[in-house]
């Protein structure tokens, strides 16, 4: 099962409905403009109601774009009905035929195609041996459990060697357990086809430890486009800074870049200083810095850039998560090696210092 | 670009087609004249003194022409008029000098003859002119002329009929092609013309003529129809019979109707299986059945009345007995819409009122009741409109007493006087309507049934063991009265000559087949036909009105759904005034029949898929898009195995409906395709009781058979519905 990977792009792509009821517009996807290369796998990530699967419907051709051209192996497909275009989707609620058991599922596209009886027998033995299901071939789906439909749902989609997989949240409906299993099982499987994936999910765990580049979406418009270390250490914005890990945010005064790059920035009348900025950043203006719980670290009272009482420490065995309660809100501070350490106990006054060289400057929202 | 340019070339294809036939047309009728003109003229008499009663027999001999004749030429010695039609006679002396009749004189001195150019008005109609040369004996110079006018109103309007025809041909590629290409879904596209297609001309066309024939009196519009009706006492009589009928009929139905679903709903009662299922018996008996059977207990020549009781003044005609058999037959739809409304109401909320300390009476004034009095109030407006639209019972049972619908149909059938029926058709759904309103716009804002959320499938007895055992009695009484008429039916069967001669027999049943057997087979056929066809077409319409948005899908649903409304009387007349001419001549063909089923028969279908395809994840349908099926392999393949259920009980109610139906159809039927509800209908009027007794029972037992058949169908389709939806 070997597949030609092929792009995918997006030419200023927006989609607006109408609300039935109060006849309102919503701007469900905004702008959206962007390339997902051959063989990539990318997720839309962002909160509920931001546009990611009406993004993906558009790309799969359930929804025609209101405005903008849709790309896939450079040929425009954006009226091309879903049956027009080599894609194939795996649903949030599987969408199995639940007249059909799991082998006539898994052929039904291949019915669709003509092929011969024989040619669809062995490639639908080997999808369901793709995903570990040979033995229940048989089985109506009503009778198979969530991650069995879901395994059914990914084959029946491979079988027909689309060009591109979409996936619309494919793990939710799943405990957490079988979840972790399924996302390796998802990438395992997309990377040995090398097929050109698109992936939507609000869950970000998932999007980091699965994708080669993450899209993040806010109320139809893409924030930000980059690897997951990308996203998650150079966030360009406040909300995807806080959208895709915990972070703390310190409102400061940007004042200039010495010769290092380094920011220089007044926080509360103090001087701080931070090793990188978010382009959107302009000296002269009101800024944000962020850090991540690990760049962070507990200082003795009165020391730091910040002061705070210890709130609740968690303990989680090769670091512990202490929340502190200071001025600018609830400070979250990882400290590594708990065992090795005496830290502050709950109630207790304490300092906050950051690793200049870690921390970012982004621009005010 | 491709689109504007395909038309074009089809356009001017067609304006080429079509030039082509009218010019054929216009030479060979050219012909025909000029043919005519020399036979004519050749029999001109010799003697110039029969001229003039040679031409006033002309006018006789060939209708729709006229002729006027003249010996020599103008320019000749002795030129002179012989006579003939005045009118010609005044355009030949306007005319003379023109320059086309300059040039037809010339080639009528060459002995040709010479069609004129225009068509002149003459007499008030549009006229084909011709000259035909009268010649001597030796045939080479004329003697004579004639001038021949003939009708050509008739050509002008075939020349018409082309122009529509091409302009229809022209309008049907353009949107046919265009769906074509601007729609991603070609296939939607052409289901959504087809279905437009057809609602217009078989719902809306209809009723449009059916009104527009009350509102026309000789081509103008006036009023006069409506001021007769609404100015004559009987007809207001009738009006008031009908609505007084409904009122009585609701009434008493939802009582019992409530009696019922209580006892099913809220008492521990056993039998509730078989009480359920007789009481539905009545919903899809045949029409006549019971009315036939209560004539055959309670008729003046009744088993009961004469033969028990020998009452002399009691007649069951009127009112009375026709309350009683709307009430038996009409309950049912209360008991069904009650008995849903007392399942939904959480009996939580009464065991709270009892733990309250509030006793079983005071639980239900208080509790039940008023949160059953929406769901009682929309079960009275529903058997009201059904008692109203009720046709085939009146018929056989009104007597003396009037109700509009059976009064239209006398109006018709009787009377001929096809304005008044559809008139008084109209009249009826006044009522109708305004139940319709009060039920949008009241019932439903004051019901609270929905809030409460899910049924509670634990049973608490709201009954004392008292009441219990008197609404126990009211329940087995009332359905062994109801197996009693079924009983007498088919005992009818059985009975040489029912109130008078009771010996059994086994003759009718040789006779009413043998006589019924047409009609019998002719209803079958027709219903066969319509039953795929309606039930295809009403899952076509879920999927578009459920899965589909497209400019005009309100009006589309509520033009399928509009004969659900209207009572089959109105129906009918509004079928054969708009069927009884061209372009769709089809009155006394079986094609308006089963049009007509499949169109009253729409409604159920479509609100049934709708209903089923309401809870399935449209997923599904998508996935099998995305795998490369189209949307007629999707309906195929996913959409009709999933709706299965809603498919079949779709079509088995529209064969069961169409073998029984009345109203409509009795203005529809004719002699090749008789109906036999009808049938049935004729035996009864004419007291062949025994003969109307079997094919009612006949009929009874198809309509069984047919249930029974959905049942098992149904059934094996079962599991499927509790994996349809796994969202
Ligand atoms: N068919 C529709 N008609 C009207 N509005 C719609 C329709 N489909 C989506 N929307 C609106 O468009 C916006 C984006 O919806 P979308 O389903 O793409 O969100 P999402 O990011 O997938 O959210 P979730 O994570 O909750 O699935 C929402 O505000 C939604 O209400
Ligand atoms: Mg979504």
């Amino acid at each position: 099962m070997a597949m030609q990977s092929v792009p995918v792009r997006l030419e200023m792509v927006s989609k607006t409905f109408r609300d039935p009821k109060t006849k309102a517009e919503v701007h469900a996807v905004r702008d959206a403009d962007f390339e997902i290369r051959p063989g990539e796998l990318v997720t839309l990530l962002g909160p509920s109601g931001c546009g990611k699967t009406t993004t993906l419907r558009m790309i799969g051709g359930f929804e025609l774009p209101t405005k903008g051209k849709i790309l896939i192996g450079g040929n425009d497909v954006t009226y091309l009905p879903p049956n027009g275009r080599q894609t194939a989707t795996v649903f949030q609620s599987y969408g199995l035929f639940p007249h059909l058991n799991v082998r006539d599922n898994v052929a039904y596209g291949l019915k669709i195609r003509k092929l011969p009886a024989q040619e669809i027998d062995q490639r639908v033995m080997r999808a369901l041996g793709l995903v570990g299901l040979s033995e229940l071939a048989s089985r109506s789906p009503g009778r198979l459990s969530g991650g069995q439909q879901q395994r059914v749902a990914l084959a029946r989609s491979l079988v027909v060697e689309p060009q591109v997989l979409l996936l619309d949240e494919p793990l939710s409906n799943l405990d957490a357990l079988l979840r972790e299993q399924m996302r390796v099982e998802i990438r395992r499987i997309q990377k040995s086809l090398g097929i050109t994936a698109i992936y939507v999910t609000h869950d970000r765990i998932e999007a980091m430890s699965l994708s080669d580049r993450v899209i993040v979406m806010k109320n139809g418009y893409i924030k930000q486009i980059g690897s997951p270390s990308e996203i998650y250490e150079r966030p360009n914005s406040v909300f995807v800074a806080g959208f895709v890990g915990k972070v703390a945010f310190f409102p400061v005064d940007f004042e200039a870049q010495d010769e290092k790059g380094f920011c220089l920035c007044v926080l509360s009348g103090k001087k701080v200083k931070a090793g990188h900025k978010a382009e959107g950043a302009i000296p002269g203006s009101k800024a944000v810095i962020m850090a991540r719980p690990e760049s962070l670290r507990l200082l003795p009272s009165g020391e730091g850039i910040a002061e705070g009482i210890v709130s609740t420490k968690v303990y989680l065995g090769s670091s512990m998560e202490v929340f502190v309660t200071t001025s600018y809100g609830e400070i979250l501070v990882q400290v590594d090696d708990p065992a090795e350490k005496r830290i502050a106990d709950e109630g207790e006054k304490v300092g906050i210092g950051f690793n200049e060289a870690l921390v970012r400057v982004l621009p005010q929202d | 670009m491709l689109f504007v340019m395909a038309c074009l070339i089809f356009l001017a294809a067609d304006l080429w087609m079509f030039s082509t036939v009218r010019n054929s047309f216009d030479k060979t009728m050219v012909q025909n004249i000029k043919t005519l003109a020399v036979a004519i003229a050749h029999s001109a008499p010799e003697d110039p003194g029969d001229i003039e009663g040679w031409v006033s027999g002309l006018a006789d001999t060939y209708k729709g022409y006229s002729f006027y004749y003249m010996l020599g030429l103008p320019w000749e010695d002795g030129f002179r008029e012989a006579g003939g039609d005045e009118e010609l006679k005044k355009y030949w002396s306007e005319k003379q000098d023109a320059p086309d009749m300059l040039e037809a004189l010339d080639s009528v001195s060459y002995l040709e003859s010479y069609i004129l150019k225009d068509k002149p008005r003459i007499g008030g109609l549009a006229r084909n002119v011709v000259l035909a040369p009268v010649p001597n004996e030796a045939g080479d110079t004329a003697v004579g002329f004639v001038i021949i006018a003939s009708d050509a109103s008739r050509t002008s309007s075939f020349a018409r009929l082309l122009n529509a025809l091409m302009l229809i041909a022209f309008a049907i590629f353009s949107l046919g092609f265009g769906v074509a290409t601007f729609s991603r879904d070609p296939i939607t596209g052409y289901a959504i013309l087809v279905l437009f297609a057809i609602v217009v001309a078989f719902v809306a066309f209809p009723l449009f003529e059916a009104v527009r024939l009350t509102l026309m009196r000789e081509g103008k519009f006036s009023l006069s129809v409506w001021k007769a009706i609404l100015g004559n006492t009987q007809y207001l009589k009738a009006l008031w019979g009908s609505v007084q009928l409904g009122m009585h009929t609701a009434t008493f139905s939802t009582f019992i109707g409530f009696v019922f679903a209580f006892a099913v709903a809220r008492t521990s009662m056993k039998g509730k299986k078989i009480v359920t299922a007789l009481a539905t018996m009545p919903v899809i008996s045949p029409p006549f059945s019971l009315t036939l059977s209560i004539i055959l207990l309670f008729g003046n020549n009744g088993l009961i009345t004469k033969r028990l009781l020998n009452l002399q003044n009691f007649t069951i005609y009127g009112l009375g007995g026709l309350t009683a058999v709307q009430t038996i037959s009409m309950f049912p739809i209360a008991f069904l819409t009650l008995q849903g409304v007392l399942h939904a109401i959480d009996s939580t909320l009464e065991d709270a009122s009892m733990d309250l300390n509030a006793s079983r009476w005071q639980t239900f004034a208080r509790v039940t009741l008023p949160l059953a009095l929406p769901g009682i109030f929309s079960s009275w407006l529903l058997v009201f409109t059904n008692s109203l639209a009720d046709f085939a019972n009146p018929l056989l049972l009104s007597g003396s007493y009037r109700v509009l619908s059976v009064e239209s149909y006398i109006e018709v059938t009787g009377m001929n006087r096809l304005a008044n029926g559809a008139a008084l058709s109209i009249l009826l759904l006044l009522p109708t309507l305004t139940a319709f309103f009060v039920q949008r716009s009241w019932v439903s804002k004051k019901s609270f049934v929905v809030v409460t959320g899910k049924p509670s499938t634990r049973l608490s007895d709201l009954a004392n063991p008292a009441t219990r055992r008197i609404i126990e009695g009211f329940v087995v009484l009332t359905s062994i009265f109801i197996v009693a008429l079924y009983g007498t039916i088919v005992a009818g069967c059985f009975v040489k000559n029912w109130g008078f001669d009771y010996t059994f027999t086994l003759a009718n049943f040789s006779e009413a087949l043998t006589r019924g057997k047409a009609a019998l087979l002719s209803t079958i056929t027709l219903a066969g036909i319509a039953t795929p066809i309606a039930g295809i077409l009403a899952m076509v319409a879920a999927v578009l009105v459920v899965r589909k948005n497209f400019p005009g899908k309100r009006i589309l649903e509520g033009l399928i759904m509009t004969p659900f409304a209207i009572p089959g009387t109105l129906v009918g007349i509004s079928y054969i005034l708009a069927f009884n001419k061209p372009p769709l001549l089809l009155v006394g063909t079986g094609a308006i029949l089963v049009i007509n089923y499949v169109i009253r028969e729409l409604p159920v279908g479509l609100e049934g898929g709708v209903a089923t395809l309401r809870q399935i994840d449209p997923s599904i349908e998508e996935a099998a898009a995305d795998l490369g099926a189209d949307q007629a392999t999707i309906f195929r393949t996913v959409i009709l195995p999933l709706i299965r259920p809603a498919f079949i009980s779709s079509m088995s109610y529209t064969f069961v409906r169409s073998m029984t139906a009345v109203s409509a159809i009795i203005f529809l039927i004719s002699a090749r395709w008789y109906h036999i509800t009808i049938q049935i209908y004729n035996f009864s009027e004419n007291i062949r009781f025994g003969l109307a007794s079997v094919l009612s029972t006949t009929l009874i037992f198809i309509v069984l058979l047919v249930f029974g058949l959905m049942r098992i169908l149904i059934r094996q389709s079962e599991h499927l519905e509790k994996t349809v939806s796994t969202r």
